[in-house]
C-alpha cells in the first residue's frame, strides 16, 4: 500500500469547519452532509474540508488534539512507555500533513505542532524497529502490537514481512528430509 | 504501479526455483571438489587445460559450478565428491558466531545464504550446523548454542544492521553500507529504502505531483526549444 492510499483512507475522517456560504443538506452516497449555514460550525469529511478551504469557502477548526500542550503530553508519554500509546486519531500523521499544508493559517503555532508530531512519529518508528529486532532475534512465533497506525505499519511492513520470509526459508533448512517434490510452476 | 515484469524469487530452502534469475546466478558459483573416477575427454571442459582429448585423471582437484555438482552428485556412482567451501567450514563459522556484522558477505560469495542452503543437498555431517549458522548470523540470537554455529545465526545477527541502515539513510550515498551485504540482503535493503523513500516523497507532497514517466523520457524526443532554429 502506498502512502498516498493511506492518505486517501484518512480523508474520510471528520473535521469541523465554519462555512461562509449556505447550502441545504446534500445527500451523498456515503451519507448526508450539512445543512451549511454561514458562521455555524458543521462536521464534514476532510476531503470536503480541504476542497472548500482551497476555494476559500470555509475556515477550518483544528481538531482538539492538535494543540501544543496536548501533543507535548503525548510525545512525553510515548518516550516514557515501552509499548505504544493510543494515538488521538488513527490517522494523526496524515491529518497533520493535510491540515498544516492547506490550512495553516487557521491553526495556531503550526510549526511547533509539526515538530511535535514528527518527534512522536520518530519515537514510535524507533520502538517498532526495536520490537521487530527482538522478535527476529528470539525467533518468536507471533507478536502483538497495539495502537499502531496504518501509516506506520505501511512504512515498516514490507521490509519486515520479507525478512521474516527469508528467515522462514532458512529455517526450513534445519529440517532435513522434508524435501517437497512439488513445483509451483 | 503495475509492473510489466514480475521477478520470480529464489527458491525455498534446499529447493531452487527453476525460473528465478537469482537462483540461476547463484548456482554458477563454484565449489571445490575431487574427481572420484577418471573423466575421459573432459579436461578442457573442466578447465584443466591441455588438448581436446585429454581425460581428467582420478583424484584430481576441480572447481565445479554448483549446477554441475548437483547433477553429478550421486552416492552410488562415485563420479565426483564435493567439499565445503572454506567460508562454510568450522573456522569461519566461529567468526560468524563471534560477530556476524563485521564480515564482508559480498566478498565471501555474493550468494552466501542461497548457496549455503543448496550445500545442504549434499549429505555432509556438518549440515545441521551450517544451517543454524546461516540463520543465526542473519539475526543474532540469544539462544544458547552449544553446537558450533549455523546459518540462520548469520541472518539474525545482521538483520538489525540492515533494518536500521535501510530505514534511516535517506538520499545519502549508501554504497558503503551495501558493499558488505550479499545479494539476498541487498534485496531486503532495497525494500527498506523504498518504504522510506515512498514515505518521504509523500510527506513532501510529491506523491500527488504528475511527473513524466521514465519510459517517455527515454524516447529521447527533441524538446520544443530545439526544434526552432
Amino acid at each position: 500500500m502506498e502512502p498516498a492510499e493511506v492518505e486517501f483512507l484518512a480523508e474520510k475522517e471528520l473535521v469541523t469547519i465554519v462555512p461562509n456560504f449556505s447550502l441545504d443538506r446534500i445527500h451523498l452516497i456515503g451519507g448526508d452532509l450539512g445543512p451549511f449555514n454561514p458562521g455555524l460550525p458543521v462536521e464534514v469529511p476532510v476531503w470536503l474540508a480541504i476542497n472548500l478551504k482551497q476555494r476559500q469557502k470555509c475556515r477550518l477548526i483544528p481538531p482538539e488534539w492538535m494543540d501544543v500542550g496536548k501533543l507535548e503530553e503525548i510525545r512525553d508519554q510515548e518516550r516514557k512507555e515501552d509499548t505504544f500509546t493510543p494515538m488521538p486519531s488513527p490517522y494523526y500523521m496524515e491529518l497533520t500533513k493535510l491540515l498544516l499544508n492547506y490550512a495553516s493559517d487557521n491553526i495556531p503555532r503550526a510549526d511547533e505542532i509539526r515538530t511535535l508530531v514528527k518527534d512522536t512519529w520518530d519515537t514510535r518508528m524507533a520502538k517498532l524497529r526495536l520490537s521487530a529486532d527482538s522478535f527476529v532475534r528470539q525467533q518468536e512465533a507471533h507478536a502483538k502490537l497495539d495502537n499502531l497506525t496504518l501509516m506506520e505499519i505501511n512504512t515498516a511492513g514490507t521490509f519486515l514481512t520479507q525478512a521474516l520470509d527469508h528467515m522462514y526459508k532458512l529455517r526450513t533448512n534445519l529440517q532435513p528430509g522434508e524435501s517437497s517434490h512439488s513445483q509451483d510452476f | 504501479m503495475a509492473e510489466a515484469y514480475f521477478p520470480v524469487g529464489p527458491g525455498l530452502g534446499m529447493e531452487e526455483n527453476f525460473l528465478s534469475l537469482d537462483d540461476i546466478l547463484m548456482s554458477q558459483e563454484k565449489l571445490p571438489g575431487r574427481a572420484e573416477s577418471a573423466l575421459p575427454r573432459l579436461a578442457v571442459l573442466l578447465g584443466q587445460g591441455g588438448g581436446s582429448a585429454e581425460s581428467v585423471p582420478e583424484g584430481s582437484k576441480l572447481e565445479i559450478p554448483l549446477w554441475l555438482a548437483k547433477g553429478l552428485h550421486d552416492s552410488k556412482r562415485r563420479i565426483i565428491s564435493v567439499e565445503l567451501p572454506k567460508i562454510y567450514k568450522e573456522a569461519w563459522r566461529t567468526v560468524f558466531s563471534a560477530d556476524a556484522n563485521v564480515v564482508d558477505l559480498h566478498k565471501m560469495g555474493p550468494y552466501y545464504y542461497g548457496f549455503g542452503s543448496q550445500l545442504l543437498n549434499f549429505e555432509h555431517p556438518e549440515n545441521p550446523e551450517i544451517a543454524q549458522t546461516i540463520l543465526q548470523a542473519r539475526g543474532g540470537s540469544v539462544l544458547p548454542v552449544n553446537d558450533p554455529v549455523c546459518s540462520p545465526q548469520t541472518f539474525i545477527a545482521r538483520f538489525r544492521r540492515i533494518m536500521d541502515s535501510s530505514q534511516n539513510s535517506y538520499n545519502e550515498d549508501t554504497s558503503a553500507l551495501v558493499a558488505r551485504l550479499d545479494e539476498l540482503e541487498r534485496a531486503l535493503f532495497q525494500v527498506g529504502q523504498k518504504g522510506l523513500n515512498d514515505f518521504q516523497c509523500w510527506e513532501k507532497g510529491q506523491a500527488s505531483q504528475i511527473t513524466a514517466s521514465s519510459l517517455v523520457q527515454n524516447y529521447g524526443k527533441r524538446k520544443l526549444t530545439e526544434v526552432d532554429g
